[in-house]
This record gives structure tokens, C-alpha cells and sequence, in this order.
């Protein structure tokens, strides 16, 4: 099934954003949850495999978005074949984008695609979290690919592509987690950094961190561990 | 041979000159080496001390591991952080100044590029046997360090590092009566094995400004020039 | 094949290779290798993620060798394939250390359109080139060396068995044809993704920060 979501999050009268835009098309729709904030729902079991789904961001300058959704996503695998489910999310930011959704689980045998690719203008800013569980409580794990690129007035400033899970190349030998976590982040300054199974490397004018292990939630909380402008009751949190 | 070549199409006609785009020809460089424990690193620090005064110099340590060496002449040299490059040397001190000299090159040429008026760089080797030597495309002369406390055969045995080094340095002669070392046969031994080139006995213990080896690389100095000229 | 690809990825070619470990030194610290099973399983993780990145941005290079304007593009994107500081740093160590060879090797202009300190990557694309290797050859180069060095590189600390390292290595050859292969002639998706692999590694990020704030270590990273 084919998934559409648009948002466009403009500087309206007075400096408040707001939404021009906000369609959601196929297994997601789209809830506007505050004054700049959306959440997506969904609206079908899934993603499943061959589910194909792109959410389109245009954040113009002088505007605020954050995107959440409202539960985890759990990807299946198809049921024909063995193709992945893919969730692309295409975002152009002038202004300032937050991208907070809840973890995406990967059902034994399903393989699900997450794409993430952001195009900033030259004082936009970006905040994008990515939570990874493979496989349910006593389940196999599925498998994940991620890739992110991300350019700043078209010069690349980060381009990876992650494969956790069975069949993953470098899924093997001592790096072969079910959890994964990872916080991308532009706009401010942040230095390079390391905890165990977990690190945090500078970008221009960001930074990007990373977490992996057996427990999402403690992955989740290497992660803030690592993320520099961690409040000190999160660091009580994750101790 | 394809009958159109010649041997010049293998090799450079000429040696390759390390001149700067200005025409400076760069500063000296003096490879120091030897075994573990021979002085290495307190004759690059004496001479520190002695050419210091007299000439813009600079220091690449070839540390096996840790930094010690380059720790001891930020202590001893009164040198400036800035003027000390610590290389590692992947497990293999010998092939980074002999056959890889990608990462000796890389900290010379650093030194160069912060202190331009640079005249002087010792390459100070790490710890390795007497069979360690310095490429020429990384130094220009080279000292070699034995001392007496590892035995009065040494110079008899050879290896290149004691018959083909520029300056063969034979190290703590105050030791030689205590490990029953016999100076005149290191002397007579050196000179059988080494011809015309140069051998020093000395002790920096009882002579920490290595006086005669700074003599010696200010010889080495002067001749540079004088080819330069 | 030409005798040229020998040369370049040779071991002895004097570019700075051997003071790199590719993450196997810090690898053997964090307990992860510690004999040929284990050393095995470390080089084709490398082989299949900085190998795969490797080997494309040097087929990339290789074809645009001279053009100053396509090596900056792409020195930016092995950057941003390269986020971690100590591995750029590792990285463009060698390519200087390669430029340095290959412009006495190989002397051409073709050298003077890459940045001063060029991604190892981007500069073995263009040795390459000026060599008259092709884009698939540069691939090849760039697969083997990831795994050639780090191997080398255990061989020594653990004082391993030299032909147990080589039987490993050798063993890898047609992981790193497939490698070379697919890196060389890549298949985007979508329209988005660029052309150019970007398998990242997060263990190998993480150990070549720790290894980098080390005093004691044999390896530059």
C-alpha cells in the first residue's frame, strides 16, 4: 500500500507557525496536537512488507515543527515474497524540524527501510531520533536498514546507511544488537564523545550519537547520556 | 626493454630536491638511532640544550608506544610542545624511518610548516637493534647510539646501523670499568668496520651538552650550506 | 589487470599504510580479537562497511580524475560517509602519504586537482587513474587494502601465525571482488539515495575514538 504524508509548517502572522499543510493518505494520518507540533496515526496493522510509505516535510523559514506518532510502529513481514516495507521521510527545513517518533519494532522475518533525507537552508535547524527494537519479546529479530543523508545548502553533511539484523552484512561477530538508537542533531555545536556501545561524533555545526544493545530502553538512556545538552535529571535517569 | 626506452624513463635524472617553492633548501635533518636503552633520547635532549641557543630546531620521536619519549624532552630539552611530534610507528619502529617513512615525512614536514625558518630536526628513532638504519629520503646524515654497557663487541659486530651511520656515537664510557668494557677495542673495532667515518666515545653523564656530537652537527650544518652557497 | 594495481595495493608501497591498524588495535583492547576466527569476522565487517565506502568513492575518483571541482564533491561526501574525527583523520593521513608516492610514481598534473589532504579513498581513485587502471581496478585496490592492513596490523600485536593472517586474507578474496564489484557499479533507490555506498559501522566509530584519545598505542587508529 502506497502511504502519503505532506506537512507545511510557514511563519504566520506574529512569528506563530502555522500548518497550510496537513494530509495524510493510505496507513497514516495526520493530527495537528499542537501550535507546532503533528503526530502521526496509524491507521492499518503494519507496516508490512512492500508497504511503501513517504512523508514529506517542508519547514519554511522563521517556522517550528515537531513530528511524533502516537505508538510504535510494528513492522510484518510481507505476505507474498519477501520484499521490505519502506518509510521514506523527504523534509526541506528553512526553520526548525523535529522528528520524535516512537521506536519501530521488526517482526521476525520482516525487513523495513527507513529513510531520512533533509536538505537545510544555511540557519536551519534539525533534531531527528531514531529507536530500533528487532524482533517482539521471544521473537527473532527482523531486520532494519536505515539510511540518512543530510546536506546543508546542498553540501552533504552526513550520509550513512545502518543495516542491523539477520542478513545485514556487518550485523555479525561482536555487533549484533537488537536495540538501536540514534539522535541526529544540527544547529548546535557537539564534540565527539563515547560510552559503552555508545558514541557520539561531531558534524558541522551538530553532531550525531548513537547507541546500540540488547534492552531498548537502556539504549535509550546511553543515548541521552551522550546527547550534550542533556538535562542533569536525565542523566539521574539513565544512571 | 622495449627498444624505444631508456633507463631514464625509470628513474628521476635527478635527485630530488626538498627546496621549498621560495628556494629554501629546509632545515637539516639528523637521524638519531640505536638499541633500547642506548641514549637516544638524552643526546637528542642534550642537544637540544646545546644547539638550541643557536639554531631554530625542532624534534619527530619515533615512540614504540607510549609517549615517553616525547614526554622526557618536553621535560629535559626546554623545548615547546610545538616544536615535538610524536609518531607511532605501527609495531614497527624500523620500517617507519627506514621503509615507509610516510608518517616520518608527514611530522617533518609539520614542524617545517609551523616554524618556517627552521634549520634543524632530529628524527629520533625508536628503540630497535643494530640493524635499524635511516632512509636518506627521510634524513640527511645519521647518528647511531651504542653504549658500553652493552658489551665492547658491539662495534665488532657490525650491522649498518654501527658501520654505515654518518656519526657512530659510543655511549656512557663511565660504565666501561664497571662492565669490564675495553674502550680501545670499541675504538680500534669502530674504525676497522666503519673506515673513515667518524666514531665519538663519550659519557653525557660527564658531559651533558654532548659537546663533541654538537660539534659535530654543526659541521654537518656548515657543509650543507656550503654546498647550498 | 595491470601490473599497476600490484603496486598500488601492495603493502610495501611506502604510503603510510602500516602505522594504521584500521580499528584492530583498539579491537584487540575491547576483547574482540583475539585469534583467526575472530580476526576473520573483524575484517569483513570492515570489509562490507569502511571497504564497500571505500571502494566506491575510489571508483568514483578514479573516473573523475583531474576535474577538481568532482574530487572536492566527492572528498565532501567521504566526509560525510566519515563522521568520525579520528577515522577522517586516519583517513587523510594516507591519502597525503598516497599523494606523496603516487606524484613521484606517476608524475601528471592530474595530482594538482585534488585537495591538499585528500580522503585516502578519493586519492587512490585518482593514483588510479594517472596509472591507467580503471574504476573497477581503484575499487578492487580499495576493498583489499581495507582488510590487508588491519590483517597485517594483528599479525603483529597478537603475534599471530603469519600463514594463518595470510590463509585469512586469502580467504577473503572473492568477499572482496563482490565488494569491489557492487561498490564499483552501484545501484541507487529511489532517486534519493546518492549513487555512492554509505554502509556506516558504529562499532568502528566508537573503537577509533577510544583508540585516539590513548597514550599508549603502536597505531595511529
Amino acid at each position: 500500500m502506497k502511504t502519503r504524508v505532506e506537512v507545511v509548517a510557514r511563519r504566520g502572522p506574529g512569528g506563530r507557525t502555522v500548518l497550510p499543510v496537513v494530509s495524510g493518505s493510505g496507513q497514516l494520518a495526520v493530527r495537528r496536537t499542537g501550535p507546532t507540533s503533528v503526530h502521526l496515526v496509524a491507521t492499518a496493522f503494519g507496516p508490512l512488507g512492500g508497504d511503501d510509505a513517504t512523508i514529506r516535510l517542508v519547514v519554511e523559514e522563521g517556522a517550528t515543527l515537531t513530528v511524533h506518532s502516537v505508538a510504535a510502529a510494528v513492522a510484518l513481514p510481507a505476505r507474498e515474497g519477501e520484499r521490505p516495507s519502506v518509510q521514506r521521510v523527504v523534509a526541506e527545513v528553512a526553520g526548525v524540524l523535529e522528528l520524535r517518533p516512537e521506536p519501530t519494532v521488526v517482526t521476525a522475518r520482516a525487513h523495513h527501510v527507513a529513510e531520512l533525507f533533509v536538505e537545510l537552508a544555511e540557519s536551519a535547524e534539525l533534531t531527528a531520533t531514531e529507536q530500533v527494537l528487532l524482533g517482539r519479546t521471544g521473537e527473532e529479530p527482523g531486520r532494519w536498514t536505515g539510511t540518512t543523508r543530510l546536506t546543508r545548502e546542498g553540501r552533504p553533511v552526513l550520509h550513512t546507511t545502518t543495516g542491523l539484523g539477520p542478513g545485514a552484512p556487518a550485523w555479525a561477530g561482536p555487533f549484533t544488537p537488537r536495540a538501536y538508537a540514534s539522535t541526529v542533531h544540527l544547529g548546535r555545536e557537539g564534540t565527539a564523545g563515547t560510552g559503552p556501545d555508545a558514541v557520539r561524533l561531531p558534524l558541522p555545526d551538530g553532531w550525531v550519537a548513537t547507541a546500540w544493545g540488547d534492552r531498548l530502553h537502556r539504549v535509550v538512556a546511553a543515548l541521552d547520556q551522550l546527547d550534550p545538552d542533556r538535562t542533569p535529571t536525565g542523566a539521574a535517569a539513565a544512571g | 626493454m622495449p627498444p624505444h626506452f631508456t633507463i631514464d624513463d625509470y628513474v628521476d635524472a635527478e635527485p630530488r630536491s626538498r627546496h621549498s617553492a621560495d628556494g629554501e633548501p629546509g632545515p637539516l635533518r639528523v637521524g638519531l638511532g640505536g638499541p633500547v636503552g642506548s641514549g637516544k633520547t638524552a643526546l637528542a635532549a642534550a642537544l637540544c640544550r646545546t644547539l638550541g641557543a643557536e639554531y631554530d630546531l625542532a624534534v619527530v620521536t619515533n615512540d614504540i608506544y607510549t609517549t615517553e619519549d616525547a614526554d622526557f624532552l618536553r621535560r629535559n630539552a626546554v623545548l615547546p610542545d610545538d616544536r615535538i611530534e610524536a609518531v607511532q610507528t605501527g609495531c614497527c619502529p624500523h620500517t617507519a624511518i627506514r621503509d615507509d617513512i610516510t608518517a616520518n615525512l608527514d611530522a617533518v614536514e609539520l614542524l617545517e610548516a609551523r616554524h618556517p625558518g627552521l634549520e634543524l630536526v632530529l628524527v629520533e628513532s625508536g628503540g630497535d637493534n643494530l640493524t635499524a638504519s635511516f632512509s636518506y629520503g627521510l634524513v640527511d646524515v645519521q647518528i647511531f647510539v651504542v653504549d658500553v654497557a652493552g658489551g665492547d663487541k658491539v662495534p665488532r659486530k657490525g650491522g649498518p646501523g654501527v658501520t654505515a651511520s654518518d656519526l657512530l656515537v659510543v655511549n656512557k664510557t663511565d660504565l666501561a670499568p664497571l662492565v669490564g668494557a675495553d674502550l680501545d677495542v670499541m675504538r680500534r673495532d669502530s674504525a676497522l668496520v666503519r673506515g673513515e667515518k667518524p666514531t665519538l666515545l663519550i659519557s653525557l653523564r660527564e658531559d651533558p651538552a654532548a659537546t663533541r656530537v654538537a660539534e659535530w652537527v654543526r659541521e654537518q650544518i656548515r657543509a650543507r650550506a656550503l654546498q647550498e652557497a | 589487470m595491470s601490473a599497476a594495481l600490484l603496486t598500488l595495493a601492495d603493502s610495501r608501497l611506502p604510503a603510510g599504510g602500516h602505522t594504521h591498524s584500521g580499528g584492530v588495535e583498539q579491537g584487540i583492547e575491547a576483547g574482540l580479537v583475539h585469534d583467526p576466527r575472530s580476526l576473520a569476522t573483524f575484517l569483513h565487517r570492515r570489509l562490507v562497511t569502511a571497504g564497500a565506502v571505500a571502494a566506491g568513492l575510489a571508483a568514483a575518483a578514479c573516473g573523475a580524475a583531474g576535474d577538481r571541482g568532482a574530487l572536492d564533491a566527492l572528498d565532501a561526501e567521504a566526509d560525510a560517509r566519515t563522521p568520525s574525527p579520528a577515522l577522517r583523520a586516519a583517513s587523510r593521513q594516507q591519502g597525503r602519504g598516497l599523494v606523496r608516492v603516487g606524484r613521484r610514481a606517476w608524475p601528471t598534473l592530474d595530482w594538482d586537482a585534488l585537495p591538499p589532504t585528500p580522503h585516502h579513498a578519493v586519492a587512490l581513485g585518482v593514483a588510479a587513474a594517472v596509472a591507467g587502471l580503471t574504476a573497477r581496478d581503484a575499487a578492487s585496490a580499495a576493498a583489499y587494502l581495507s582488510v590487508s592492513g588491519p590483517a597485517t596490523a594483528a599479525q603483529r600485536l597478537l603475534a599471530m601465525d603469519p600463514l594463518t593472517v595470510a590463509a585469512v586474507t586469502a580467504r577473503l578474496s572473492s568477499e572482496i571482488d563482490a565488494v569491489a564489484g557492487t561498490s564499483a557499479a552501484p545501484q541507487g533507490h529511489g532517486g534519493h539515495v546518492g549513487p555512492l555506498p554509505a554502509a556506516a559501522d558504529p562499532l568502528l566509530d566508537l573503537l577509533a575514538e577510544v583508540h585516539a584519545v590513548r597514550n599508549d598505542r603502536f597505531f595511529a587508529s
